[in-house]
């Protein structure tokens, strides 16, 4: 019992942070039809600002996690500017664009890596200290965690429901032209949408870094759980990310507890597989034409 | 239609300057006798069999991510099946290393075919994911699993090295060199006949288009496993053959710098063109050498090169030399009355993009 | 005038579709363009709106030269263009896709008030206001398509084929609400198959045939004519 309650705890803790990585990829995905392999990057971008925010500059970790986001946003604009926008609209975008942000992952990475070396770093707790409740530890920064990420999921759910930008980001990935026809300006909204994807990753990046230990290639196993939260959530649609993100956590939580950290990425590529197999469009995805 | 109309001026690839051909063959087996006579010779002949084995590896790639469209991140995970393989028969069973080695091509594509048969159906994003979870846990698997495989995380040291006989005696590198050369040759020889088949048109077709593809009766699901399986075949013998000359094998083979490494080969060098990733391998392997002292420096500049190549000049360096340098020699008539036509594959490419974006517009 | 084209073409990669069209708007005509399928109506409407970007000629629009602009900032200045085949946004609610259509500022401070101008003008999406736009049939997916064309502060409206593939009762209603719109001052630009519903909606009429306007006049004599709509249009 206390075992099963300890996963789904886990569940949630890694749910949530894996939620706020999908998320962004999602939206990329739905509204520019690129798959971003920088993300990671953005991740661990995010995480090394909120550390030297906290370490050299000396804010606490309540400033730092703005701090993380509007860094991690930034780079995030500059990477549309520079790299996406001007591949916008040619042939063999998909392949292109693919190899560009692998690109800008390697180059971010060996960038973090000049900077900052090798060693391993960790972003302190806001609170330290943890609770017991029904024979599971929760440690307080855990909930800040959770809460954090919980916050901001809701904040995005509503704000691309009913806001104008929000919808305009919606209309744009589901009928590009006839958003154009209604007066949205297409590629200010794709910059809208890196930018809020990348701050996003960037959060995650300073939250699980006060779990997790921070280095440069830190950012790549959780864009590849992100990446699995994407698919199974089904590719660009939101709600499904969210759902998966949390249903991804819980299981590799309990295969942690049950069989054995070794074992948690692997068996999430066995489940993946077999979804993808049995539902090719995810959980909530629509089908559509082979494109990428 | 587009499949016909590459005759052989508009598709110089098909035939190859045999003069040019035959005289850097020539080059190639007389070198190492050369060589051998400078002091820096056995290290440039090192090298050379460096190149020989890369260039198979980016050239297969090439095959799988450049012509068909196939985003497979797995080809260094197939290239090291094909080294633990032959490796541990040969370290820890006593197999003979020429009966193990022989193996690798085959083992290598049953493992294509254990991802291509779930994924290559899937849509593209789910292949970038899938074969790089393959190419995670396999490195997982080496450096987790039994000893004999992972030798305690620092993978096989002292591999058996291939015995050729009394040549051996001599010096291990010339034999080497050689097997090397032959193998490059035979693995150039075999892509450059895919390239020139109407299958290579075909593939061709499909990375551009697979709604074309389709309305052209291409089976796409066995073309991309054929291919896939095709360049596993010489990833793997290319990660045996390393493995036996370089006597170990280790995990670092699965760090992503080595990805990026032949990833940057093939699009520097021009992916989707058959000269495009061998001229990247030599460019590459040049640099890796030139640039020792950067060392951390080369991963930025790599990185930010594949971007760059990416949104500025897709098509590589490669296809930019090879037209900058035929407008050079050849008479200016030819390249105005057919601008593209030394684009050669990408020419079909357009077209049907083009029209198939057309259609969409029209649609509305 | 509202609308002032000169020397536009247009066209789909090498090939041509529009040649060299000439055509001026009066605020609050209403002008429809006739053509068999295929000669260039929907490249026109397209054109106009620069979702089909023009190959040459100039564009004004309201006194100010947009040639040039972007589809979203054409939209902006007023100019709204409802698409062939609705071009909806199918995963977002009927209420969510009207409200789309209010998109650009001013508009959208006054979008409650639009949507029950809306409703009342097109009840039948008041009752499917939850409902997903992919989920509609095919007149409603059209009332909403104009539904949404109506939400903007248009200065004129253009409506590629309102009729097309809906069913004849459809027809006639549809027809009637753009005849309302017409009566209330609003430009109309808008391309048909066929002259059998657009009288009264007509100020001017315009036949165009292999992307050149071919004949052009007032709708009563034009309409009247019914012998060389035949000809014309078969």
């Amino acid at each position: 019992m206390s075992e099963l309650l300890q996963a789904v705890w886990g569940g949630i803790l890694s749910g949530s942070v894996y939620g706020l990585m999908a998320i962004g990829l999602t939206l990329i995905w739905g509204a520019v039809r690129l798959l971003n392999l920088a993300h990671g990057a953005l991740y661990v971008v995010g995480a090394y600002a909120a550390w030297t925010a906290i370490n050299l500059v000396g804010f606490s970790l309540v400033v730092a996690i703005p701090v993380a986001v509007v860094a991690a946003g930034a780079l995030g604009f500059l990477l549309h500017t520079v790299v996406i926008r001007p591949m916008l609209g040619r042939p063999g975008w998909d392949s292109a664009s693919i190899i560009a942000t692998v690109g800008v992952a390697i180059a971010l990475q060996a960038a973090t890596l000049l900077v900052f070396g090798p060693r391993v770093k960790q972003i302190p707790a806001v609170v330290s200290g943890s609770a017991v409740v029904a024979s599971v530890r929760i440690s307080y920064q855990g909930l800040v965690i959770v809460a954090v990420a919980v916050i901001a999921l809701a904040a995005l759910y509503f704000y691309l429901r009913s806001s104008r930008q929000g919808m305009a980001i919606r209309a744009v990935s589901q009928h590009m032209d006839a958003a154009a026809l209604m007066g949205v300006p297409v590629e200010r909204t794709y910059a809208l949408v890196m930018v809020i994807s990348a701050g996003l990753a960037g959060l995650a990046g300073v939250l699980l870094s006060s779990l997790l230990f921070l280095s440069p290639t830190s950012g790549f196993t959780p864009m590849i759980i992100a990446l699995l939260v994407t698919i199974f959530g089904g590719l660009g649609s939101v709600k499904g990310t969210i759902v998966a993100a949390y249903l991804i956590g819980l299981l590799e939580s309990s295969v942690q507890v049950y069989l054995g950290g070794a074992l948690a990425l692997p068996v999430l590529f066995l489940f993946i597989i077999v979804v993808l197999i049995v539902r090719p469009n995810g959980l909530f995805g629509v089908a559509e034409a082979q494109r990428l | 239609m587009a499949v016909e109309r590459i005759d052989g001026a508009a598709a110089p690839w098909r035939a190859p300057r045999w003069g040019a051909v035959s005289f850097l063959g020539l080059l190639a087996l007389l070198l190492p006798w050369v060589l051998l006579r400078f002091g820096a010779g056995s290290f440039i002949a090192h090298m050379l069999i460096m190149f020989f084995l890369w260039s198979v590896v980016a050239q297969s790639w090439n095959l799988v991510l450049g012509v068909s469209g196939i985003y497979s991140f797995a080809q260094i995970a197939l290239f090291a099946v094909g080294g633990w393989f032959t490796g541990v028969l040969s370290m820890s069973f006593g197999w003979n290393p020429w009966f193990s080695v022989a193996l690798t091509p085959l083992v290598a594509v049953v493992a294509a075919l254990l991802i291509g048969l779930p994924t290559l159906r899937l849509r593209g994003v789910y292949v970038v994911l899938l074969t790089l979870a393959f190419h995670e846990l396999l490195r997982n698997y080496v450096t987790n699993g039994p000893r004999i495989i992972s030798g305690g995380g620092y993978g096989l040291i002292g591999v058996p090295r291939l015995d050729f006989g009394p040549l051996s005696a001599v010096s291990h590198l010339i034999p080497s060199y050689y097997l090397a050369l032959l193998f490059f040759v035979a693995a150039t020889f075999a892509i450059w006949w895919i390239f020139q088949s109407p299958l290579g048109a075909a593939f061709s077709a499909l990375r551009d288009s697979e709604g074309y593809a389709v309305g052209r009766g291409i089976n796409q699901f066995r073309i991309k496993l054929f291919l896939f399986s095709f360049s596993a075949f010489f990833t793997g013998l290319a990660g045996g053959l390393m493995t036996h000359y370089l006597g170990s094998i280790s995990q670092s083979i699965f760090a992503f710098s080595v990805l990026i490494n032949v990833l940057a080969m093939i699009v520097i060098g021009g992916w989707g063109s058959f000269g495009g990733p061998i001229f990247g391998t030599a460019l590459l392997l040049g640099l890796q050498e030139g640039l020792r002292e950067l060392s951390d420096f080369r991963t930025l500049v790599l990185g930010l090169a594949l971007a760059l190549v990416a949104v500025v000049a897709p098509r590589g360096l490669w296809p930019m030399l090879r037209d900058g340098f035929r407008r050079f020699l050849d008479e200016p008539g030819e390249d105005t009355s057919n601008p593209s036509a030394a684009s050669g594959p990408s020419q079909v490419s357009d077209e049907s993009q083009s029209a198939v974006v057309e259609s969409r517009s029209v649609d509305e | 005038m509202i609308l002032e084209v000169e020397g536009l073409e247009a066209g789909y990669g090498a090939a041509t579709v529009l040649h060299n069209i000439d055509l001026s708007m009066a605020e609050g005509e209403g002008v429809v363009v006739l053509g068999p399928n295929g000669h260039g109506k929907t490249t026109l409407l397209r054109a106009i709106s620069a979702v089909t970007k023009p190959t040459s000629g100039t564009l004004r629009f309201a006194g100010e030269d947009v040639t040039g602009w972007r589809p979203d900032q054409i939209a902006t200045a007023g100019l709204v263009h409802i698409p062939q085949g609705d071009a909806l946004f199918p995963e977002m609610t009927v209420e969510d896709n009207l409200l789309m259509g209010a998109f650009v500022k001013p508009a959208w401070m006054s979008r409650q008030h639009r949507l029950e101008r809306v409703y009342e003008l097109l009840p039948t999406l008041k009752d499917r206001r939850r409902q997903l736009a992919n989920s509609l049939s095919g007149g409603e997916r059209r009332m909403l398509a104009i539904g949404r064309g109506l939400m903007a502060e248009a200065k004129l409206l253009m409506i590629d084929e309102p009729s097309l593939g809906l069913a004849p009762l459809l027809i006639e209603q549809i027809y009637d609400q753009i005849r309302a719109i017409k009566k209330s001052g609003l430009a109309i630009l808008l391309a048909d198959e066929n002259a059998d519903h657009v009288e009264g909606l007509a100020d001017r009429v315009i036949l165009l045939e292999t992307g050149l306007f071919v004949r052009e006049g007032p709708a009563e004599t034009l309409l009247a004519d019914e012998a060389l709509l035949a000809a014309y249009l078969g």
